[in-house]
């Protein structure tokens, strides 16, 4: 029983289907739009050629006409969307290449940049190196002053020098006088003891030369 | 067993951080002495998940703490406790960790073997420079392997080194307070400057400690226990203190910047004539060591690393600000 109302079920729907397929060929059977068209012009073509009166012959031709410019307007209008689509690809294809190109300089760019900044740590570490330097060097006497310091010392030590050389020459001088003058003074000193020997000599000569004639 | 994994991480920190020759992996050594290599171009790529920040490999180096890393073309050189160990890059990357060579600079007493803290590549001799707990420094030729020289002179041991390029001399910083100067060919010391002999940058309240070097061939900056200054070498003068009351551990000049980082969150950027250009903190406590990843095979990775008291470390896409931590 189940099984003969799904079967009378499904062949409900299968007749279902078939009356909406046939309603839609009917409606729309030569196709959509442009195609309908067509396939409504070549119709009414052949029943034009079969007409008989002139005045729906006439009218008959006039809505030929016009559907063919309908036609030709349509053509038309897609053949110029079809251009403007090239055109468009052509335009993308073309500001693609651009943003390539400048991406390309961009990275170059970047390179350039990385490079210069390399190059002025370079700089930085060189002249900090040289400020550190710098600031050792400013703690030590500036250098005019320090000769001007040794050229004065240098030429006090000269005067001092000149005069120890006068006193020591005066001081040879004396010593040489002093020699000379004490020397004479030994000689005299000499020549005075000399002299007393010498006559004591002969005192002492003459005494016994006087005792011994007396016999 | 989590418990104890999750205890290790509290407790992690990462002493070193080195970038691969490609630039495009990190490797991070701790106090584990495990080391672990994270792939940046997959954390810093736009599908980063969460396993990206995660290590693509970790392996057990050394037996005690990973105190400095280094990278050659090919090779990772690693360095902690007393030993050098080399491993190749490409190995690590397909997650074979075997060891390709170790060697041990030659100590005086054999009984203590001390650690090295600071590990240097002199390209143009194609040698190693070790320096840390015996107060020397060898250098070692890493065609051969043989330890060609020991330069004497620091008293207490050597925090850190750099490569002075134009005359090729090490400059080597360490616990007495002295920088010293070392000529490679000569190998003697030609300049020695006693940064806590200076009155305006010593800070005896935190010691006379030089923790962190960096060099520019004609000027230094030196961090630690003194406060971080840049001195010029030529006059062996300090030209500008940078007031910073933390000590820094570790320091680098980056094109007209020069970034510190130490005891306190941030990654401090100065500019040459004492200004602070900007503070950007990171996520660990403290922070030990700073990596610039200036590798040119990989522009798109290069970032800023800065790690240290914790299992973090964390990458700073643009100086700025800290764009993700990375994580053990």
């Amino acid at each position: 029983m189940e099984n003969y109302l799904c079967k009378g079920h499904k062949a409900l729907e299968e007749l279902k289907d078939d009356e909406v397929i046939r309603k839609r060929l009917l409606i729309d059977g030569d196709g959509a739009g442009d195609d309908r068209r067509i396939n409504l012009l070549v119709k009414s073509f052949i029943k034009w050629c079969n007409s008989g009166s002139q005045e729906e012959g006439y009218s008959q031709y006039q809505r030929m006409l016009s559907t063919l410019s309908q036609c030709e307007f349509s053509m038309g209008k897609t053949l110029l969307v079809y251009d403007m689509n090239l055109r468009e690809m052509e335009n993308y294809e073309k500001i693609y290449k651009e943003i390539e190109c400048s991406i390309a300089g961009a990275h170059e760019k970047i390179a350039e940049c990385k490079k210069q900044i390399l190059q002025a740590k370079r700089i930085r570490k060189n002249r900090q190196e040289y400020d550190a330097l710098a600031k050792v060097i400013q703690r030590h006497p500036d250098r005019h002053e320090t000769l001007k310091e040794l050229e004065a010392l240098g030429k006090e030590l000269e005067h001092l020098s000149h005069i120890k050389e006068s006193v020591e020459d005066k001081l040879e001088l004396r010593r040489k006088q002093f020699h000379v003058l004490l020397s004479t003074i030994h000689e005299l000193q000499q020549t005075l003891e000399n002299d007393e020997k010498l006559s004591e000599v002969e005192e002492a000569q003459e005494t016994s030369m006087e005792t011994d004639p007396k016999p | 067993m989590e418990v104890f994994q999750a205890l290790q991480r509290l407790h992690m920190i990462i002493f070193s951080q080195n970038v691969s020759p490609c630039g495009k992996f990190l490797a991070a050594g701790n106090n584990y002495g495990q080391i672990a290599i994270f792939s940046l171009s997959a954390a810093l790529s736009s599908e980063a998940k969460e396993e990206s920040k995660k290590p693509m490999v970790t392996f057990q180096a050394h037996d005690g703490p990973v105190y400095s890393m280094v990278s050659t073309d090919r090779h990772l050189l690693s360095a902690g406790d007393g030993e050098v160990k080399a491993w190749l890059w490409a190995e690590i990357l397909k997650k074979g960790c075997k060891e390709l060579w170790r060697r041990q600079p030659p100590y005086r007493t054999s009984l203590e073997v001390p650690e090295i803290n600071a590990l240097l590549l002199v390209p143009k001799e194609n040698s190693l420079i070790l320096a840390g707990g015996d107060c020397q420094l060898h250098t070692m030729d890493l065609e051969t392997g043989t330890f060609t020289r020991a330069l004497w002179g620091h008293t207490d041991y050597i925090h850190c080194l750099a490569l002075r390029e134009r005359s090729p001399e090490v400059l080597s910083g360490g616990e007495d307070g002295a920088v010293r100067l070392w000529d490679l060919r000569t190998a003697k010391e030609v300049q020695t400057i006693e940064v806590y002999k200076h009155e305006e940058c010593s800070r005896p309240h935190n010691g006379r400690w030089i923790g962190c070097l960096a060099t520019d061939s004609d000027w230094m900056v030196c961090g630690g226990g003194p406060a971080l200054t840049l001195w010029h070498l030529r006059s062996s003068t300090p030209t500008t203190i940078f007031p910073m009351r933390a000590p820094q551990k570790h320091v680098t000049f980056y094109q007209d910047l020069i970034l510190s980082a130490g005891q306190g969150r941030c990654v401090n950027q100065w500019q040459l004539s004492g200004e602070l250009k900007a503070q950007v903190p990171g996520s660990s406590p403290g922070l030990l060591s700073l990596s610039l990843n200036q590798q040119p095979a990989a522009p798109e990775c290069k970032v800023l690393t800065a790690a240290g008291n914790s299992c973090r470390v964390d990458v700073f896409t643009n100086l700025g600000y800290r764009a993700f931590s990375l994580s053990f």
